[in-house]
């Protein structure tokens, strides 16, 4: 009792990063410690800054679209996709119905290589380290399929304006779909060590805890917002690529704590495995490129027979894509929240402003409103749970 | 996608306003406005989501920067632009949109636009003593040399490698 009443209040500051494994990267948090109990946190971000934007100003938007994957490096065709969308928003060019499908296909893909890296990772932070084998044990297969598709594991750079590079084999249509066929059991495998783990609970329920009314007013989106009870996912409220006519479930988790996220991310993931069986399942004949020749080449045996092919290939191979002036953003439900490049393009070959909206930038701006009050322990969970990727936040 | 421009008419009757090529309206307001703009948007439009901020520069312009600020209805399931010009300074929406502090120190330190009332207005990327603000157009390309020894001697930037000897 004399101590307490005695008791000086001394706080501590200390920084955690940049350079710590909690922090999945380069964020640097500026902590003011009493005891144990985070009395003021400062996330500093900055440290993977590489001016992408100001890059995309000296390139071609061809050229431009594989900066787009080393923005969010766990979700490249999701953002390959936004990217996309938008340029195509300013040519109001016709997708083929193959590549509408055959992105919805691969962009549920990408989810699934995110949310296996959160669960993984998640794990890891809080010491089930066998977890993080396992997820990227299913993640090493999806790169293996990325691969054999794009010739890139990571930084596929597929979807491409005007569709995808290039068509799927049928050989990679079945391995894709015994992949999806042996996922629901390997979610269940994820889920036995995790999700009942009374360790695991202990350190995810009732911490971080984040209010729908601030998630909305600080921008925070996706499985975050959703942990929050608030169903926002943009592919059930403002559907592109058709996923109004899939069958599946925005999942949405009430608590808004750490465990709830999780949730939320695990029950994602086995929404996504059935997207992309159903996306499989419906991928249509035709081409997966665009007829509009503006934004794609012509078939090279058109070259030999077409005059106009020859001009139309001369053109885009020497002044690249030239969408029409204007601004666009398309947004898309990335596996961190709402994604979209707001594009600026005054006619010619090189983009005026490309801004990319990064869900993760904003969900990190709310990490003190989670982590001030509790223990300086339970801001790794915090951290996990916003399921940060730099790359994106700094780009 | 498009809000009924009536309403938007309105509650701005003075603006300017319009539809983007990507079909979210626009409403295009006088700098010292823009915060009003934001509370009126959230509180009686229903626009509560804050999405986005950014610039685009165009140094031949006067102003040369344009902002545009991203609103989300939750209700109406639709985006809102709010757009404003200025030269050097805009009040600061933070006391509107909290999630508007990082996106204005990034306008800040980016394009160097300055957010009046802003409570902790410092550089987000760039390091704190940098000069200059690198999105702006007229700001060079390579103009930082990349500290290696190879273009150190290239680019005279100086600085002796003791381990070249």
């Amino acid at each position: 009792m004399v101590l307490e009443t005695h008791r000086i209040r001394n706080t501590l500051h200390i920084n955690m990063g940049p350079q710590h494994p909690s922090t999945h990267g380069v964020l640097r948090v500026e902590l003011e410690l009493d005891g144990e109990v985070v009395v003021s946190c400062k996330p500093i971000i900055g440290y993977l800054h590489t001016g992408i934007e100001k890059t995309f100003e000296t390139m071609g938007y061809l050229q431009g679209l594989t900066l787009t994957d080393r923005m969010d490096y766990l979700n490249p065709m999701g953002n390959n996709l936004a990217y996309c969308l938008s340029i195509e928003k300013l040519f109001e060019c016709e997708i083929p119905e193959r590549a509408i499908v055959g992105r919805v296909l691969l962009a549920e893909l990408t989810r699934i290589n995110s949310h296996l890296v959160f669960v993984g990772t998640a794990g890891l932070d809080l010491g089930a380290s066998s977890v993080f084998l396992y997820c990227l044990r299913e993640r090493e297969k999806l790169q293996d399929l990325f691969e054999w598709l794009s010739g890139q594991r990571m930084m596929t750079s597929h979807i491409r304006p005007g569709g995808l590079a290039s068509d799927f084999e049928p050989e990679w249509l079945t391995a894709c779909d015994a992949f999806l066929d042996e996922m629901p059991k390997r979610i269940d495998e994820y889920e036995s060590l995790l999700t009942n783990n009374p360790l695991f609970k202990e350190r995810m329920i009732g911490i971080g805890v984040l209010s729908a009314e601030d998630a909305i007013a600080y921008g925070v989106t996706g499985p975050m917002l959703r942990a929050c009870g608030v169903a926002q996912d943009l592919r059930k409220t403002n559907p592109y690529l058709g996923y109004e006519t899939y069958d599946f479930d925005a999942i949405v988790a009430d608590g808004g704590d750490c465990y709830a996220r999780y949730k939320v991310r695990v029950a994602e993931l086995r929404e996504t495995v059935k997207i992309a069986k159903q996306a499989l399942k419906r991928l249509p004949g035709g081409p997966v490129k665009t007829s509009n020749r503006k934004v794609m080449p012509p078939p090279r045996e058109e070259l030999g027979t077409s005059m106009e092919a020859v001009i139309h290939h001369f053109k885009l191979f020497t002044e690249g894509i030239r969408p029409p002036a204007g601004e666009a953003y398309v947004p898309i439900e990335s596996p961190r929240g709402e994604l979209g490049f707001y594009i600026v393009s005054d006619g010619s070959g090189k983009p005026v402003r490309v801004h990319e909206r990064a869900p993760t930038f904003a969900n990190v701006q709310a990490l003190p409103l989670m982590a001030e009050g509790g223990l300086v322990a339970d801001l790794i969970a915090v951290i996990a749970s916003i399921d940060p990727v730099m790359g994106e936040v700094d780009r | 996608m498009t809000v009924a421009p009536e309403r938007l008419q309105a509650s701005f009757p003075n603006a300017h306003h319009g539809v983007s090529a990507d079909g979210i309206p626009y409403v295009l307001v006088r700098p010292e406005n823009i915060a009003e703009t934001a509370r009126a948007a959230r509180d009686e439009l229903g626009y509560v989501r804050w999405v986005d901020l950014t610039a685009v520069d165009e140094p031949d312009v006067e102003p040369r920067f344009e902002l545009q600020y991203l609103l989300y209805s939750m209700a109406e399931r639709r985006w809102l632009r709010l757009k404003t010009q200025t030269d050097d300074k805009v009040p600061s929406v933070t006391g509107v949109f909290p999630g508007a502090n990082w996106y204005e120190r990034e306008v800040f330190d980016l394009f160097g636009v300055e957010f009046e009332g802003h409570p902790d207005l410092t550089r987000i990327m760039m390091p704190d003593d940098w000069q200059g603000h690198p999105l702006r157009r007229d700001y060079p390309i390579g103009g930082e040399a990349v500290d290696f020894t190879v273009t150190r001697e290239i680019l005279g930037t100086g600085g002796g490698n003791e381990l070249r000897g």
